[in-house]
């Protein structure tokens, strides 16, 4: 194993150790937010595999976050205690009923036209199921239908960002059914096997903590198979890998689909953790946020790409504190982007790799042969 | 008489009026190796396109051995036995030499049976024979994208090579190469020779020489000529044709 890989590991091993570590750091509000991050770590990470890995650049992975958030916040509506129709055996959400139609039956069957639609998320596992299965479905019909036509580039990011503001504007508009631009608040808590998960509870924190190692995990193993490597030839040369016989959308769609589940499952913990699940999970604004993130992480390291999501809150919800820089904060990061996509394209990770690359040099003269020319593969 | 390995019957393209491809008609013998030989223009990279699947043909039929592959997808043409080399040499370059390689040794191409990791002693040693061939064993860790010219071009041929298709497609292997260069690519083909049927595209007559067998001469988009090096030569038709060019030297 050269020393590269063991440094590699040890990043990954050393992250993993400091998120388990973190609440003897601090007290429950504080381990919520960073639970936050943790979320928006996956997402980083998400970004990553299909940005770095697969050069395909998703200006609405908001999308998927969003439908996540949505199918386990109708669930977790569907299990509140206090923001339900009183005194009814079949509870309705409470949005329902203030809009309901003069005479309508007050059950969650038919109290208005869409409302059916709720009747399967009264158990929770199926809005935990389908947080996960509808955003692989419905990116697996888009991968097949964008990839098999061969569009490719920024027309990608196009047709991505054009489809997020458009489920936006259906989730809006479908005020009955979704409460609209409020979104659905006011939600219990999941229960896993006995365990309830409040939000500011070390469990909620865990469960954010394992779903981010495993996802990290999971992500890094699969880059490193053949499927992984041949990804990134399709992303270096699809006309080259389409002559070895590789059916190029097909590797396109799968990792297209994988990142976005990971993105669906980021938007049901989100909601465990925020309560709440809104339309501004699908607003152009936080789909480019996350594409940010990963670009200052570096694109192509998932490790960076998912510390550069933790870094860029945490430093930003520092810069809250002091009124005069909230508003200067989103030219400051706007800035960053400009200055990280100039002058260092491959962001946090790929700096992490050059100075480690210097460092062993130091240690060990002649080891490394010409920096530059070695494998560039990034933490 | 040994078996037809590649089948080129009456090939024509139009695009939008012109034909860049017209009526074009070879048969190549398993183990042969064909030059093709044409001014700049005259069609051979668009016939290695028809061939190929990158463009789809207006009229006439492909055939590997017996399957008829005519328009099929690329990567279902590659599967049927069909490798190609492209004029401006395309590597993965973001890989190093030896993933490019690798990927290339991928011999199930889809993506489940691809969810593994390594690659079996044998399939190793195929990518380090391969890195000897084409004298790239000390860049084996280095990336693509960092290789000069010559050893761009020699890393596409070793990809081929672990490939391993049946019919080889090469468009112009030894362009902008120093003759140094073009002589080592000389040998790397002259070794590919008898093992794989091989359509090459070259202008350097002296390379010619060297590995030719038969040549076929493309004018305008249609077959000029075909016979062995000295009746390509002697031939007035291809003199002319050649006039006004350079004419072959
Ligand atoms: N896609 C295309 N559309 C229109 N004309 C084309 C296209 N591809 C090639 N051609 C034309 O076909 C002719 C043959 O080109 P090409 O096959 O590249 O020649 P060669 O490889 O023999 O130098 C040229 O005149 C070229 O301009
Ligand atoms: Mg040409």
């Amino acid at each position: 194993m050269s020393i590269e890989r063991k440094f590699q590991i040890a990043a990954y091993v050393l992250f993993i150790a400091v998120i388990f570590a973190a609440p003897v750091f601090g007290d429950e509000f504080w381990l919520n937010r960073i639970s936050k991050y943790l979320v928006y770590g996956m997402l980083g990470v998400a970004i990553a595999l299909t940005w770095g890995y697969a050069g395909i650049l998703n200006l609405g992975q908001g999308l998927f976050f969003g439908l996540g958030a949505y199918m386990l916040a109708m669930s977790l509506k569907l299990s509140s205690p206090t923001s339900l129709q009183q005194g009814s055996d079949k509870p309705v959400p409470d949005f329902m009923l203030w809009n309901a139609e003069p005479g309508a039956p007050t059950q969650l069957c038919c109290i208005n036209k869409g409302s059916f639609l709720w009747l399967p998320f009264q158990s929770q596992s199926v809005g935990l199921v389908l947080g996960i299965v509808l955003p692989v479905v419905i990116a697996g019909a888009l991968g097949m239908l964008v990839f098999r036509k061969r569009i490719s580039g920024v027309f990608v990011s196009i047709i991505t960002l054009a489809l997020v503001l458009l489920v936006r504007l259906i989730m809006v508009d479908a005020q009955p059914v979704t409460n609209g631009f409020n979104g659905l608040t006011d939600l219990g808590w999941l229960t896993i096997g006995g365990i309830e998960f409040d939000p500011y509870s070390r469990a909620t924190y865990y469960l954010c903590a394992v779903c981010l190692s495993l996802t990290l995990i999971g992500a890094r193993l699969i880059v490193e198979t053949r499927a992984g490597m041949i990804l990134q030839a399709i992303r270096d040369d699809q006309v080259r890998a389409r002559y070895l016989g590789f059916d190029v959308s097909l590797y396109q769609v799968f990792f297209f689909v994988i990142s976005a589940g990971i993105a669906g499952v980021a938007g049901m913990l989100y909601v465990i953790v925020a309560e709440f699940a809104s339309p501004t999970f699908m607003d152009l604004s936080f789909s480019v946020t996350m594409v940010v993130w990963a670009a200052v992480g570096g694109r192509s390291s998932l490790l960076g790409a998912c510390i550069g999501a933790i870094l860029i809150n945490m430093i930003e919800a520092e810069v809250s504190e002091t009124e005069a820089l909230v508003e200067a904060w989103k030219a400051i990061i706007g800035l960053i982007f400009v200055l990280v996509v100039l002058f260092m394209p491959r962001g946090l990770g790929g700096l992490a790799h050059d100075v480690l690359r210097q460092f062993i040099r130091r240690l060990r003269p002649g080891s490394v042969s010409s920096s530059l020319q070695q494998q560039s593969g990034a933490l | 008489m040994s078996a037809i390995a590649l089948t080129i019957d009456g090939l024509s393209v139009d695009f939008g009026g012109f034909r860049a491809v017209n009526n074009v008609s070879i048969t190549v013998f398993d183990g042969e190796l064909r030059v093709l030989l044409g001014a700049n223009g005259a069609g051979k990279t668009t016939l290695m396109d028809l061939v190929s699947g990158k463009t789809h043909s207006t009229q006439g039929k492909v055939f590997v051995y017996d399957t008829e592959i005519t328009n099929w997808p690329e990567h279902r043409i590659a599967r049927a036995g069909i490798g190609r080399k492209f004029q401006v040499p395309s590597v993965f370059r973001d890989l190093t030499v030896r993933q490019n390689l690798e990927v290339a040794n991928c011999r199930n191409p889809s993506v489940l049976a691809n969810l593994r990791f390594g690659f079996s002693r044998a399939e190793a040693r195929r990518v380090d024979d391969v890195l000897a061939l084409i004298g790239l064993e000390a860049e084996h860790n280095m990336m693509a994208a960092y290789l000069s010219h010559g050893q761009t071009q020699w890393l596409e041929l070793g990809m081929l090579i672990v490939q391993d298709p049946k019919v080889v497609l090469l468009d112009e292997p030894t362009a902008g190469m120093t003759q140094a260069e073009t002589r080592k690519t000389a040998e790397i083909i002259n070794n590919l020779k008898g093992r794989h049927t091989i359509l090459v595209v070259e202008h350097d007559m002296g390379f010619v020489r060297e590995i030719a067998e038969r040549i076929t001469v493309l004018h305008l988009g249609e077959v000029l000529a075909e016979g062995s090096v000295e009746d390509i030569e002697r031939n007035p038709k291809v003199r002319e044709a050649y006039l006004g060019t350079k004419g072959i030297s």
